[in-house]
């Protein structure tokens, strides 16, 4: 146990900065062109992206061809820390670079690598994750959108819905079913689907904030026709990689929920004084206790997740990871209602740009996104239940 | 930040398990609630394998560990529900001989002929702004008179750490008096594994271990003491946990385990989490100890606190889901209930610390206590 990194580690922080500091994106640049969904790429993004991947800090991670620097565990977790509290979004893309690009790149042909995964890589195209769908939502393993063989190409028919993006992804890692007549788990497959292929109509679903910029979508699939050579893996191999594409994602999101919650709590620590100031003097000790718990629950996220973390680069299993998804978006949301609702009618601001004001409504019902999608808190308790405490199914 | 055990201290963790299964086995902590034993055996097992020297420097005869140790060992006695001084001694008392450099004493720590407890609390407060425990120093060291509550194994251990003021400058100091010359009276009947005492000096003779400028260091002293509560409260939680949902996977209704009910495995969940995440607090307040980094003060506030949630939970999910069965006294379930409660009045409550938090971070003014 210690509090600190090695110096070696630190070192890689600072040249990280140092880069950083050089080369982002500037707030005029990124205010007059906002990214307006999770697949929308602007030029200064994709300009920046390229700038990543060109000096091998896209995915440190992975050898430079790929946009790293063979980086360790230790090395990609401080240049999260570092991008994550620099205001700067590493990606506009976070499915396409997080989820989608790891899973072509463990998964893909070297042809899907070169015309899917690099693209994406490089800026110049973004991707959608076509997983939920009406009758398939929680329980994923339901889907029923068809991919038929015919010939050397797949015929699609279906649905699906809460498609993050899908407005302006350039292509979907679409999960539909190749062999209905398995066990469920048993015949579903991943396929590529470029989205201007003919009989897709994508139709976005405004959510209950920020409704004129639409981030949700329900995508209509009727007989599009991919080439057979979209398949990713094997043939119904699909529900494996599923489990393989969601380890990815939560790899990922753990150390940006820990950071979200700091630099929220940070702001709340920032509006409190004056908000306490101005309440009467018999609620400002019970208002400020909820602040306190916040205060408590922030580090909890941290040192949860980093023990978490350390357990992983041990090579042991982290339970960690099902309680971090459970623990920090319940945490966010708890930050974010006691901050609005401590800060009175003024919460009910509404501002037309995306963001995640601490004190505002809009953050607060903006934080249900974590806790329902990516395996909602009761799926990821039913997790914990059963695959990590043993407890028997039923 | 790096809060996992190391493999040294995941082997030192193993090892004080093993030896504590066999040595406190919930026959004897049920003994000591019975009145049928004073634990006073297992004292004398842990001074034979030195576990009072584990965090006494070298040179005084000590095995010189750092703090997360001591707290692995507060973590595990908690687990064992364990009965004896051995809790105050390496958490409060030793901290104290080691901030005052009382090489001596240390030693015979270390050699297992002396046990102490650290007594500060009066009424219910725990820090050092109330204390009216005076001092008066004389030809020969000091005489102590006042009243301290509630002081941790207080009629187990052999000697008390007392925080008393000094009668003419007012400044406050530490005092070594011996437990013969106080009037110890048992307190906290419903945990009397504990030990816990109210105790009285009347002119009690006493050796002077520092007798002025103690604050910076008892503060110390007090973020050791509270934290490795902390860790003692989350150990009891643990084996609530433990025993409550190996219940949970034997005990049937309905004709299926009462573990298979949805409603409880997300009970189970979010106890898990809730033991997880305090564990990790806790953790991060011993290492911020051991390293003495400026957050510690911060950190063991906000750890006892989580203790607190903590034990909250634990207590009564791990009671109600028992069922009849978790409400007799014969089940040892209790043991470990009890004790959990006991920590989180001891050594400051949740709420305590929550107020220092606030009055830390400048939402309230300051609190003195
Ligand atoms: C902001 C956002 C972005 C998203 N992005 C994408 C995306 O890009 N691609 C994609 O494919 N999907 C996406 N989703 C969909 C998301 O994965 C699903 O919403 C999620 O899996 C839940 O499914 P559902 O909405 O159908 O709810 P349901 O599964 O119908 O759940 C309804 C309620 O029932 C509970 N419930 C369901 N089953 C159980 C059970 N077994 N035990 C206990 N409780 C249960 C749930 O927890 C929930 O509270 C997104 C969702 C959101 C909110």
């Amino acid at each position: 146990m210690k509090l600190r990194f090695e110096s070696s580690v630190e070192e890689f922080r600072q040249e990280f900065l140092a880069w950083l500091a050089d080369n982002r994106p500037t707030a005029e640049e990124m205010a007059a062109d906002p990214a307006v969904s999770s697949a929308h790429c602007p030029e200064w993004a994709k300009r920046w992206t390229k700038r990543l991947f060109d000096a091998g800090w896209l995915v440190p991670g992975w050898p430079p061809e790929r946009g790293g620097r063979n980086a360790g565990a230790h090395e990609t977790l401080v240049y999260l820390e570092e991008m994550s509290r620099s205001g700067v979004p590493r990606t506009t893309n976070p499915q396409g670079l997080g989820i989608v690009v790891p899973s072509l790149l463990d998964y893909g042909t070297p042809d899907q690598i070169e015309r899917y995964a690099m693209p994406l890589l490089h800026g110049e195209i973004t991707a959608c994750l076509g997983m939920s769908e009406p009758d398939a939502g929680s329980d994923l393993a339901n889907l029923k959108t068809r991919a038929v063989r015919d010939g050397d190409t797949f015929v699609l028919n279906g649905q699906k819905v809460w498609t993050s993006g899908a407005n302006y992804a350039d292509f979907c890692f679409l999960f539909c079913r190749t062999d209905p007549d398995v066990p469920k788990h048993k015949g579903i497959s991943i396929i590529l689907l470029p989205m201007d292929t003919p009989g897709v109509t994508v139709r976005p679903l405004n959510e209950i904030v920020h409704p004129q910029h639409p981030d949700l979508n329900e995508v209509f699939l009727t007989d599009v026709v991919v080439p057979a050579a979209n398949l990713v893996g094997k043939l119904n191999d699909g529900w494996a990689m599923a489990n393989g594409s969601l380890a990815h994602e939560r790899g990922m999101v753990w150390l940006m929920s820990v950071i979200d919650m700091e630099m929220g709590m940070q702001q709340m620590l920032e509006l409190a004084p004056s908000i306490l100031e101005a309440l009467p003097e018999q609620e400002r000790a019970v208002a400020a206790d909820d602040v306190v718990r916040c205060y408590i629950e922030s580090h909890a996220v941290r040192c949860l997740g980093y023990r978490g973390f350390a357990r992983l680069v041990k090579g042991g299993s982290a339970p960690e990871q099902a309680l971090m998804k459970l623990f920090a978006s319940a945490s966010r949301q708890r930050l974010a209602r006691v901050a609005a609702e401590m800060r009175g009618p003024d919460a009910l601001e509404s501002k037309p740009q995306r963001s995640r004001r601490v004190g505002t409504l809009e953050d607060y019902f903006g934080i249900f996104g974590s806790t329902i999608s990516a395996g909602s808190s009761e799926i990821q308790r039913n997790i914990i239940a059963e695959k990590v405490l043993g407890l028997p199914r039923g | 930040m790096d809060l996992e055990l190391s493999d040294d201290q995941q082997m030192l963790r193993d090892n004080i398990r093993t030896v504590l299964t066999g040595a406190c086995p919930p026959s004897l902590v049920r003994a000591v609630h019975e009145g049928t034993s004073d634990g006073a055996e297992l004292w004398h097992q842990v001074v034979d394998l030195g576990w009072p020297a584990l965090g006494i420097r070298e040179e005084a005869g000590g095995v010189g560990l750092g703090f997360v140790e001591v707290a692995l060992l507060a973590e595990e006695l908690g687990r064992a529900a364990a009965p004896g001084p051995l809790l105050a001694t390496i958490s409060q008392f030793v901290p104290v001989l080691e901030e005052f450099d009382c090489i001596d004493l240390l030693a015979e720590v270390a050699e297992g002929r002396r046990s102490g407890s650290l007594a500060v609390a009066e009424g219910s407060s725990w820090g050092l702004h109330s204390i009216s425990t005076v001092a008066e120093v004389t030809a020969d060291g000091a005489r102590i008179t006042g009243r301290k509550d509630a002081v941790l194994a207080g009629s187990q251990v052999d000697s008390f750490a007392v925080v008393a003021r000094d009668r003419t400058s007012g400044q406050l100091g530490v005092y070594l008096v011996e437990r013969s010359a106080a009037t110890v009276i048992p307190t906290g009947a419903l945990e009397p594994t504990l030990g816990l005492a109210d105790v009285v000096f009347d002119g009690a003779p006493a050796v002077v271990l520092a007798a002025a400028g103690v604050e910076a260091a008892l503060e110390r002293v007090l973020q050791q003491a509270t934290t490795a509560m902390t860790l003692h409260i989350i150990g009891a939680c643990r084996r609530v946990f433990e025993l409550t949902l190996d219940y949970a996977k034997i005990r049937v209704q309905y004709d299926r385990v009462i573990g298979s009910f949805q409603a409880l495995k997300h009970r189970f969940a979010d106890m898990y989490l809730m033991v997880e995440k305090a564990n990790a607090l806790g953790y991060f307040a011993a290492v911020a100890i051991a390293e003495n980094d400026p957050r510690r003060a911060e950190a063991s506030h906000m750890a006892k606190a989580t203790a607190g949630e903590c034990q909250r939970l634990l207590v009564e999910d791990g009671l109600q889901l028992h069922g009849g069965i978790g409400y007799t006294w014969e089940n040892d379930l209790h043991f470990w209930l009890k004790r959990a409660k006991a920590g989180e009045l001891l050594c400051g409550s949740s709420l305590h610390h929550r107020s220092q938090l606030a009055a830390a971070l400048g939402l309230i003014s300051e609190v003195n206590v």
